[in-house]
């Protein structure tokens, strides 16, 4: 008979965020998530650091992407606490509309809105505020995008390559000023090129907001650094520096992970 | 072989087309040849004293085919709405069920329900000496586009995909805004689609029309008068085609009423087209 590993809750995301001593933009405690009788997430306990990029690594079916849409409660009968910015999402003010324009949230597969490259950058703001040329031009900047879309905003958002949507969505989530910026596996099917500028695009914004990113590629999260933190099976396995995750993993399913690709959680 | 016969196949269906056409044409051609095309404008129909004056009937079936669409489209579309986005599964394959049981019931069921029903209401309501009007035979129609406009509808707004919705959510779009924003303009060329097939259907529509229509060749007074019996180009057809000769003047007038319902279909059919590659 297999041995049951060991599961233990993880803490070590609260001593990091304490030893760092930065205020928390996230803060998520005993979070589970049962879907159709399966559980998708079990006791989930994370603190995200107001600024800086958190990478969730782990096999498919670990949880991550459930674990976005439970943050900005596109998932809803979960259990648990959540606060962003020390506020209850329960309980955000103005409602869950509000609170997702507060975290946004990229898929994995690019998503534009069949209208022009211009349009869709202001698809989620109120009509009086989507001729502004100005936000149109630091939204698409800011997703290192501008510079190739500057002379044919008017064409259509679906006439560009899968990276360049991917940073069009990045743009349109950025346009409705998140305070928190949740990606799902962003650059996954795209090129070495369009993989790239999304990352010093998440990079950047990690200077002033937090960024969580889904991640399976693992040189990814070293590259993008910040807090790591390793999820299988629904659980937190481990969180840390994404130095100390990678040189000294304290857990046996971490380095099985990092050396193997595999968890036996 | 396969490719001999898929020619063949695509040339025979046009053929056919332009084969319809033709023939219309060459019925029409007796009134065609003594008129001239001034008959079109003309707004007496005595067929006894060579009138044949189409103005009465294409105005009929103008206001008769816009008030059915006046009708049915908003009602399908609110149903088609209410069933892709709000009803339980199972609720949603009862309206379903019901909604094509309704496009299968032949038409001249519902030309007597409009006899039975619709006739009497419209007297009562309106004080008028009879029901057989425009408003009735629009009204008769809209209920018979609504099952394919509603099911057709229904379908464009379930194909817009999970990742869509997810996107418009992820933005703060609550769920009207969703609609408004994503759903409906999303699902527009589908709608769309559904509204020429039922366009159609409400122009060809004959029996039913008939038995409510009042059949009377005279332009509404005043034009917008809709509770005033009238004729549209289907029932004109229906309803003499019996009493007209081969060969006379009146069954090419006749003819000629069907040609023009033909090239009404085309008209709409070129604008619906034209309507798409501007959108895209």
């Amino acid at each position: 008979m297999k041995p049951e590993p060991n599961v233990t809750p993880c803490v070590v995301a609260d001593q990091i965020s304490e030893s760092q001593a930065l205020p928390l933009a996230l803060q998520v405690r005993d979070l589970s998530l049962t879907i159709d009788g399966q559980s998708l997430l079990r006791d989930v306990t994370l603190n995200v650091p107001l600024r800086g990029v958190t990478t969730l690594i782990g096999p498919s079916g670990a949880g991550k992407s459930s674990l976005l849409r439970c943050l900005n409660r596109l998932h809803e009968n979960w259990q648990g606490e959540v606060a962003i910015d020390g506020v209850n999402v329960r309980q955000w003010p103005g409602g869950v509309d509000v609170l997702r324009r507060h975290a946004g949230l990229i898929g994995q597969k690019p998503c534009v809105f069949p209208t022009t490259i211009a349009a869709n950058v202001m698809f989620g703001l109120p009509r009086l505020q989507r001729k502004r040329r100005a936000v149109l031009e630091q939204c698409l900047r800011q997703a290192a995008l501008w510079d190739e879309v500057k002379d044919r905003l008017q064409s259509p958002a679906m006439s560009l390559s899968l990276g360049q949507q991917q940073r069009l969505c990045i743009a349109r989530a950025l346009a409705v000023q998140p305070k928190l910026l949740m990606l799902d596996e962003p650059t996954a099917s795209l090129d070495p090129r369009s993989k790239q500028l999304i990352e010093q695009t998440m990079c950047e914004l990690a200077q002033t907001i937090p960024v969580i990113c889904v991640t399976h590629d693992l040189d990814q999260a070293q590259r993008l650094g910040g807090q790591v933190v390793f999820m299988c099976d629904g659980k937190v396995i481990e969180a840390a520096t994404c130095a100390s995750f990678f040189n000294s993993p304290q857990r046996i399913e971490s380095r099985e992970f990092l050396r193997w690709s595999v968890c036996d959680c | 072989m396969l490719r001999a016969w898929l020619y063949a196949s695509t040339l025979t269906a046009l053929l056919a087309v332009l084969a319809v056409f033709g023939f219309l044409l060459h019925a029409s051609w007796p009134l065609l040849a003594e008129q001239g095309v001034a008959f079109v404008a003309e707004p007496e129909w005595f067929p006894y004293e060579d009138l044949f004056g189409l103005l009465p009937v294409l105005i009929g079936s103008g206001w008769v085919v816009l008030l059915a669409l006046l009708i049915a489209l908003p009602c399908a579309v609110a149903a088609a709405v209410l069933n892709a986005e709000l009803l339980p599964p199972r609720m949603r394959a009862g309206l379903r069920f019901v909604m094509a049981l309704m496009a299968s019931v032949p038409s001249v069921v519902y030309g007597l329900i409009g006899l039975w029903l619709l006739l009497p209401l419209l007297e009562s309501q309106f004080d008028l000496l009879t029901g057989r009007s425009l408003l009735a035979a629009g009204g008769l129609l809209a209920l018979m586009i609504l099952p394919t406009l509603m099911l057709l509808s229904e379908e464009a707004i379930a194909k817009v995909s999970a990742e869509q919705r997810d996107a418009a959510l992820a933005l703060g779009f609550d769920w009207t805004r969703m609609l408004s924003r994503v759903l409906l303009p999303q699902a527009w060329p589908g709608i769309r689609l559904a509204l020429l097939l039922s366009l159609g259907r409400a122009m060809g529509e004959t029996v039913a029309v008939m038995l409510v229509v009042g059949s009377l060749d005279r332009l509404p007074q005043p034009l917008y008068n809709l509770l005033q019996p009238a004729q549209t180009l289907t029932s004109r057809i229906g309803r003499e085609m019996a009493e007209a000769s081969l060969g006379t003047v009146h069954w090419a007038a006749l003819m000629s009423s069907g040609l023009a319902l033909a090239l009404a279909a085309v008209l709409i059919s070129l604008l619906a087209q034209r309507g798409r590659a501007h959108e895209i």
